[in-house]
């Protein structure tokens, strides 16, 4: 069996692999493949736009439309103050776009098996940590930005700094709560990571252990991981919202607490 | 495959061994916050217009239902209001046409009877009168045939003359 996936050369990589080098700068296959899902991700969206604003519909555009109106209610639903609702509505609907055509696009046929100087050209950008770590910074920044904004640089960090003299129980969680931000920034990038590199591994080796058969049992998986795709675009989406909430009701649900 | 605190041990960098590379980390944060701003200052806008207004309309149209609901009910109410009334006025009439139709009846049947007791008078009359002229055409017939008989008795036709005499004889005779 060992020698059967020797046979087909089952390589894995950790990291995306460099297919070609510009200006010193390496081009890995997941940072091409993710420029595709970016221009996927524009091309449909502006599309729609143009669509809706020429008065066109059709079933893709109303598809889109109902997603986007789902996240925009998701959003009034988690964020409770409609200004901060609206001004997170940009990069909240982006994640999830980006995040859906990105991990969807570990499908396309020819993962693992087209290969320019034997490394592959297709690795969905939601499999290279390069990227889930890009996008976990930027909402672990933004929920900052937006939680200094609403509760103040000081407000901020009384979340996080405490007087142990005073409230040594408040300083613990002032610690944890530094360690909770840390945390939840490995754990959106690592989450996505693990899911999308999981999932292309799991396609490779579901093709090499059914061989010939893999033409009808693969396109079973390949639904399942397009619907963990749209599940972890949704993950990345709400958690970006619950952080968000989180940071700006903080202060209010402190004053009850000690109240 | 090589485990991955191998390869950071070999390389002695955790973050080379994932494949984190910060030029790329970078260059892909900034790109995707040029992504955010474009998405949001040109695409957005118009699909959240669109919901928007789709909200707006779909919030007319449920306010539209709710006074549609409402004047139905108040047509309902009014309906009822109507059906009672010409209910109530359907048994008036009907209780007037009985009236009427009996006060009706009534006078068609005393003027029926006034009717039958002219129409019995007057046949009473005409069989009066029929009696009194069949009477007179019987005394009528019976002087002819008596005057018959007696022509066939003294064989002689009678005349007022004759009939004179016979008469007088007669008278006499009975005296």
């Amino acid at each position: 069996m060992i020698s059967g996936f020797a046979a087909f050369d089952l390589h894995v990589s950790i990291g995306a692999q460099t297919l070609f080098t510009i200006f010193g700068f390496d081009v890995t296959n997941a940072l091409l493949t993710g420029l595709v899902g970016v221009i996927i991700t524009v091309a449909v969206l502006v599309y729609v736009a143009l669509s809706v604003k020429r008065g066109k519909y059709n079933r893709f555009i109303g598809l889109v439309q109902w997603v986007f109106e789902g996240l925009l209610h998701q959003i009034n639903d988690i964020i409770p103050d409609k200004k901060l609702a609206k001004k997170m509505t940009p990069l909240a609907i982006t994640i999830f776009f980006v995040v859906m055509f990105n991990y969807w696009l570990s499908l396309l046929p020819g993962l693992d098996s087209i290969k320019v100087n034997g490394v592959p050209i297709l690795r969905s950008a939601a499999a290279d940590l390069n990227f889930t770590l890009a996008l976990a910074i930027i909402t672990v920044v933004t929920v900052q930005m937006y939680a200094i904004k609403y509760l103040g640089v000081f407000g901020n960090a009384k979340r996080y700094i405490r007087n142990p003299f005073k409230n040594p129980v408040g300083a613990f969680e002032g610690a944890l709560e530094i360690i909770g931000e840390f945390s939840r920034g490995v754990a959106l990038a690592l989450r996505l990571f693990g899911n999308a590199f999981a999932g292309e591994i799991l396609l490779i080796v579901i093709l090499l252990l059914t061989s010939y058969v893999a033409s009808v049992v693969l396109p079973v998986f390949m639904l399942f991981e397009l619907f963990i795709g749209f599940i972890q675009a949704y993950v990345f989406f709400v958690l970006t919202l619950i952080f968000t909430s989180l940071a700006v009701t903080h202060e209010d649900e402190h004053d009850k607490q000690t109240a | 495959m090589q485990n991955v605190t191998q390869v950071a041990a070999s390389q002695g960098n955790i973050f080379a061994s994932l494949g984190i590379d910060w030029k790329a980390l970078i260059l892909q944060i900034i790109a995707f916050l040029l992504l955010v701003f474009v998405l949001g200052k040109w695409v957005y806008p118009w699909l959240m217009k669109s919901v928007d207004e789709r909200q707006a309309g779909i919030e007319a149209a449920a306010k539209a239902t709710a006074e549609a609901q409402k004047s139905a009910e108040a047509n309902k109410e009014a309906v009822a209001q109507l059906l009672a009334q010409a209910r109530k006025e359907a048994n008036e009439i009907i209780g007037t046409a009985k009236l009427e139709s009996a006060e009706m009846v009534s006078t068609s049947e005393k003027k029926a009877q006034k009717i039958a007791e002219r129409i019995a008078k007057d046949a009473h009359e005409q069989l009066d009168k029929d009696v009194v002229n069949a009477r007179k055409v019987l005394y009528n017939d019976t002087l002819e045939l008596v005057g018959l008989a007696t022509e066939k008795i003294i064989a002689q036709k009678l005349d007022k003359k004759t009939d004179g005499e016979l008469i007088d004889a007669v008278v006499k005779a009975a005296k």
